[in-house]
């Protein structure tokens, strides 16, 4: 079952005189884990939007083995979990953090059933894995910006996708929670058959299971392949525009600049 | 003084007015649960204008008032819904342009009524205490369309209210959602142009969502606190209204701001916060 569930041909997005996307294409195999790696405006949060649906583009998309077309129906929305770039949120909006993470649930449930018991224990199994119980009776918008950020990320797992996109998932967080929130993506990739994208721009951080990176400059691919290769000082000064080292220390490639 | 207030009670122009001012406050209210947290205030703005336009319009081509509103609120509705919905232009821009536009055309129309007909200011101000049974009978069935909306589509608006990239993202219908809303926004604020009028409404659709806004974190909450501020609103307005014999439109919305301004300074939230930040100094 090693067939592709996104592939992208030639896919185009423009924006007025930008072209946020040229020419992408791209093929990821079911259970992938894929990092988009790219400098600010590289195209990366355009490129997941593509998939989620956000986004008008040129070029053929197919997901699942099907080609999209331009009405997305529920049934692939179901199977597409969505963390976005930060999400803002009014303070004092009213929904709890534990509240929150259930709506990721309802698409599944359908329209005129509201989640009952199951759904909130599940949520909450969720969110004593993921060491977040605590914040469960807390107001949204008076969490911390990490805070909010795993939140975020419990609702979309909730949803049980087959396809997690996510955008800058680790920004803003503090150095060992982003060491926990990828090893928890880590964790999820191998216990779910779950095909991964993950949107950085923070190559010292990368998860250990992310094996294939995929580079975007200025909407265009430059590189797709093997994540070691392309940890290169030489790809990577080039990428960013500043001189970046690497170097290799138990088995590990690291990233470090001056 | 007991006898009066049951005399008064009792007479079918005051349970009429009484009626009125319960449809009146249930249906703005929960309708500016959506106008706050989804953060329109200048859809509702520009809803009423148009809804105080068509019927302006309307009374000139000497159809009804609150179908010519209505006509016009679907329109003013099926411009705004897609020119919000687009990420390349400030939404507050269009709005505002849409809303002076809409405000010219009523008083435009006002211009021309008024020299042949005195009832148009009625369609600015409303009134509680004259309302026919027709007029009742609109209020009753959009008052319950937007309830039943509410109980059977709760989970799904919770999610809309919160962020609609993030419901269409999980596989809700947020598009039918948000246009539903806009409907109902249209159906809601041309129903009560005979209430509290054109002008006033806008009151009504903002205030008691932001009375809520100030004092719970649970949806559910929000919903009952809103509706009893509006309601609380209208009925306080209508008793002074009758007592001091001023326009009930007016009354209703000195009370609906004398209710927020009461919440705001009592607010759990605020004061949380505020303790909070003190905490931190
Ligand atoms: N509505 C728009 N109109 C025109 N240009 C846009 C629009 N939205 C985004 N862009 C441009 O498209 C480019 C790509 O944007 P995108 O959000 O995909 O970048 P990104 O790689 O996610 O960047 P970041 O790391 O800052 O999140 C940027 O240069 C941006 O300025
Ligand atoms: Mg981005």
């Amino acid at each position: 079952m090693n067939r592709h569930v996104i592939e992208f041909e030639g896919i185009t997005v423009r924006k007025g005189n930008n072209l946020l996307l040229d020419n992408i294409s791209l093929s990821v195999s079911s259970t992938e884990f894929v990092g988009i790696i790219g400098p600010n405006g590289a195209g990366k949060t355009t490129l997941l939007n593509v998939i989620a649906g956000f986004e008008q583009f040129s070029g053929t998309l197919s997901l699942f083995g099907h080609q999209e077309s331009r009405k997305r129906d529920r049934q692939t929305r179901l199977r597409i979990g969505y963390v976005p770039q930060l999400f803002q949120i009014d303070p004092a909006f009213p929904i709890l953090a534990s509240e929150a993470v259930v709506t990721g649930s309802i698409g599944r449930l359908g329209l005129f059933r509201s989640p009952g018991r199951e759904e909130m224990e599940r949520a909450m199994r969720l969110m004593e894995m993921m060491r977040m119980a605590h914040l469960a009776d807390r107001p949204l918008g008076q969490l911390s910006g990490g805070e909010r950020q795993k939140v975020s990320l419990a609702r979309a797992i909730l949803q049980q996708p087959d396809i997690l996109l996510m955008d800058e998932p680790t920004a803003n967080l503090d150095i060992a929670v982003q060491k926990e929130v990828l090893d928890l993506i880590c964790e999820i990739h191998t216990r779910q058959d779950l095909t991964l994208l993950l949107v950085t721009h923070d190559v010292t951080m990368l998860p250990a299971a992310m094996r294939r990176a995929v580079l975007l400059d200025n909407g265009k691919k430059i590189y797709d392949g093997d994540i070691d290769t392309a940890m290169s000082s030489e790809t990577l000064s080039r990428l960013f525009q500043y001189p970046l080292e690497t170097f290799d220390r138990n088995g590990k490639r690291f990233v470090s600049y001056d | 003084m007991t006898e009066n207030l049951v005399d008064i009670l009792g007479s079918p122009l005051i349970q009429r007015a009484i009626l009125a001012s319960v449809l009146c406050g249930a249906s703005c209210s929960v309708l500016s649960v959506f106008v706050v947290l989804m953060k329109m205030p200048l859809i509702g703005v520009s809803m009423s204008h148009a809804a105080f336009a068509g019927a302006v319009f309307a009374m000139l081509l000497g159809i009804n008032p609150v179908s010519g509103g209505f006509i016009m609120c679907l329109i003013t509705a099926g411009v705004l819904g897609p020119l919000s919905d687009r990420t390349d232009m400030a939404p507050e821009n269009i709005l505002g342009i849409m809303f002076s536009f809409l405000m010219g055309l009523a008083f435009l129309g006002m211009g021309i009524l008024t020299r042949t007909k005195a009832g148009a200011f009625n369609l600015m101000w409303g009134s509680l205490l004259s309302l026919s049974g027709p007029d009742i009978a609109i209020l009753v069935f959009v008052t319950s369309l937007l309830v039943l909306f509410v109980l059977f589509f709760f989970k799904e608006i919770r999610l809309v209210l919160f962020n609609r990239r993030l419901a269409a993202a999980t596989g809700l219908p947020e598009k039918a959602i948000y246009y539903t809303v806009l409907f109902l926004t249209g159906a809601v604020v041309s129903s009560n142009l005979t209430t509290v009028g054109g002008l006033l409404i806008f009151a009504l659709l903002v205030q008691p969502g932001a009375t809520a806004l100030q004092l719970t974190y649970n949806l559910k909450h929000f919903f009952v606190i809103s509706t009893a501020s509006g309601i609380g609103a209208c009925l306080s307005g209508l008793t002074l209204s009758y007592i001091f014999d001023v326009p009930s439109g007016s009354a209703v919305v000195l009370m609906a701001t004398a209710i927020f301004a009461a919440a705001y300074i009592f607010s759990p939230k605020r004061n949380a916060t505020k303790l909070k930040e003190r905490e931190h100094e």
